[in-house]
């Protein structure tokens, strides 16, 4: 389990709370009663197979989905009904799954515009975690690799310190070499940022996450926050 | 120094050229390309940065154009007062119709501004036609006086008017390209969701990119009424509403010098070709099927990396 610094000044009060929130695409209900609790510096991760619910979990949280019912509270601010950039705005930013930048920018380009959002032009904390992204400022977004692309997201995301990232499925797609580089990353922003994950790759998920959610057909089936009981083996018995 | 020059030299080589073939044409075709280029502008805006096709431009025009006929005519007679108040209307109506129409999806909005082109033309052709004077138009040249260093009533310095007029505006335009502004447009036709992500409003972002290219146009149409010294509805009839697109696609929609280039290959084909072929418009149909095939790009879309890999010799994906 990783070892978290002592965030100074933050108490042990949650930052994120989703209780009973339903969601529908249209006449579809796909999320029934969804409850979870992210505290500051937290890694949360939500697992489970395609289609279980997880990213429509993540884009209510962010202000894309409006929930049928239910509250989401940030930082003792009700959520629902407020638009994706005001969500943004507080603290709490979404990485979605598509790996998708602006591709007609480039790096430098698409980094101003998460620095111009937030006023934060400390672009040091994102080559710290990212070295690679140093030597491809000049590079077009549509040029970069698949792990490229991500480090770009996160990095993008960080500006303005947010509170709480939400990231859908960061690795997806990506080379195991990728991979370990951004679970050590996951580890280095954990110390100031909650972190909400997406992830398929249970492996990952159990040696970075402090809690574990398990979505099964729209359900949050269960809530491991117990270190032992975060393994492998055990995520599999909800999946 | 040099940056500022590396950050001129395309604006000062276009308007260069411009001016070397302003020798070689008549005064006249001169006069329309560069009032054209302008006119063009604004749809090459939003459309290549922002991604809003619109079918309505002849109706910010005609606002341009009516509200500087409407000073000359009935109020004044300095035709730069004129001009300003044709900017400052195309200003309001974009500002106030601008609201509601960025607010729709793109195949939407080309149609809603068609319909306002349709409204502005039955409106100054029919409604208002005891101040617009309907199909005969204003008539105010012999209104508008004389002004000192550049006479706007002489179609030589018109030009030099014109040409400067131009020169700033496309330097606004290069300078808002490289604005964080500029980039969040071009993010906002990439991918709006994703810009919301990062917290911004994708509907002031469009809005404002939609006063912008319609003040533009409206500009455009102040030019047009001075230098004409007459307007009349035709100038917002709906069968012209796809000409800037047209000009817009030929030139390379979104590009800098794409307005410039596509009035010139537009005015040029329609002035050379109908002295020997009835039907120009054919040909200028069948040229715009061969770029849509070819790469959507337009010929100054086309032609920009190739010039750039030759003068800079740079790989092209590192620009």
């Amino acid at each position: 389990m990783p070892a978290h610094t002592e965030l100074v000044g933050m108490n042990n009060e949650e930052i994120l709370v989703v209780r009973g929130v339903n969601v529908a695409y249209g006449e579809s209900k796909v999320l029934f009663d969804a409850n979870l609790s992210v505290k500051p510096g937290q890694v949360v991760a939500c697992v489970g197979r395609n289609g279980a619910g997880k990213t429509t979990l993540l884009k209510s949280i962010g202000g894309f989905l409006k929930p049928i019912s239910g509250t989401i509270t940030f930082n003792h601010a009700d959520l629902v009904g407020r638009m994706p950039y005001d969500v943004a705005r507080m603290g709490l930013k979404y990485i979605p799954q598509d790996k998708k930048v602006f591709s007609d920018l480039t790096v430098r380009e698409n980094l101003e515009l998460g620095s111009y959002a937030t006023k934060d032009y400390n672009w040091d904390q994102v080559t710290r975690l990212f070295p690679r992204l140093k030597s491809l400022m000049d590079r077009k977004g549509g040029y970069l690799s698949g792990g490229e692309r991500q480090m770009l997201m996160i990095g993008r995301a960080i500006l303005g310190s947010p509170k709480v990232l939400l990231i859908d499925e960061p690795t997806e797609g990506l080379a195991p070499s990728i991979v370990e580089q951004l679970k050590n990353v996951f580890k280095e922003l954990s110390k100031k940022t909650a972190l909400v994950i997406v992830e398929q790759n249970l492996s990952l998920v159990c040696t970075i996450s402090d809690k574990v959610y398990a979505v099964k057909e729209g359900r949050i089936v269960t809530e491991i926050s117990d270190e032992e009981s975060i393994r492998s083996n055990i995520c599999e018995q909800y999946l | 120094m040099i940056n500022i020059f590396r950050w001129w030299w395309g604006i000062l080589l276009a308007f260069l050229l411009l001016g070397v073939v302003r020798v070689f044409l008549p005064l006249p075709f001169a006069n329309e390309i560069i009032i054209f280029s302008i006119y063009t502008m604004g749809c090459s805006f939003l459309l290549g940065r922002v991604g809003f096709i619109s079918f309505g431009q002849p109706a910010y025009l005609a606002v341009g154009a009516y509200g500087t006929a409407f000073y000359l005519f009935y109020f004044g007679h300095n035709p730069y007062v004129g001009i300003l108040l044709g900017i400052l209307a195309g200003l309001v109506v974009s500002a106030i119709v601008g609201a509601f129409f960025v607010r729709l999806r793109s195949d939407y909005f080309a149609l809603v501004n068609l319909a306002l082109a349709v409204i502005i033309f039955y409106l100054m052709e029919k409604v208002l036609a005891k101040i617009t004077h309907g199909d005969n138009g204003l008539w105010f040249l012999a209104n508008m006086s004389s002004t000192p260093v550049l006479d706007l009533g002489k179609p030589s310095h018109f030009f030099i008017f014109a040409f400067l007029v131009a020169m700033a505006l496309w330097t606004f335009y290069k300078y808002l390209d490289d604005t964080i502004y500029g980039a969040c447009c071009l993010a906002t036709k990439i991918n709006e969701d994703k810009l919301k992500f990062l917290g911004y409003s994708n509907f002031s972002i469009r809005w404002m990119a939609f006063i912008i290219a319609n003040a533009t146009t409206a500009l455009a149409g102040s030019l047009y009424a001075v230098y004409l010294g007459f307007v009349s509805p035709a100038i917002t009839h709906p069968a012209r509403a796809a000409d800037p697109v047209v000009v817009t696609i030929l030139g390379g929609a979104g590009t800098l010098y794409g307005p410039i280039v596509g009035a010139i290959a537009y005015t040029g084909m329609k002035d050379l070709l109908s002295e020997f072929i009835a039907n120009w418009e054919l040909f200028i149909g069948l040229l715009l099927v061969f770029i849509m095939l070819a790469g959507e790009k337009g010929i100054w879309g086309t032609l920009e990396p190739i010039l750039k890999k030759a003068v800079f010799r740079k790989n092209t994906w590192q620009t």
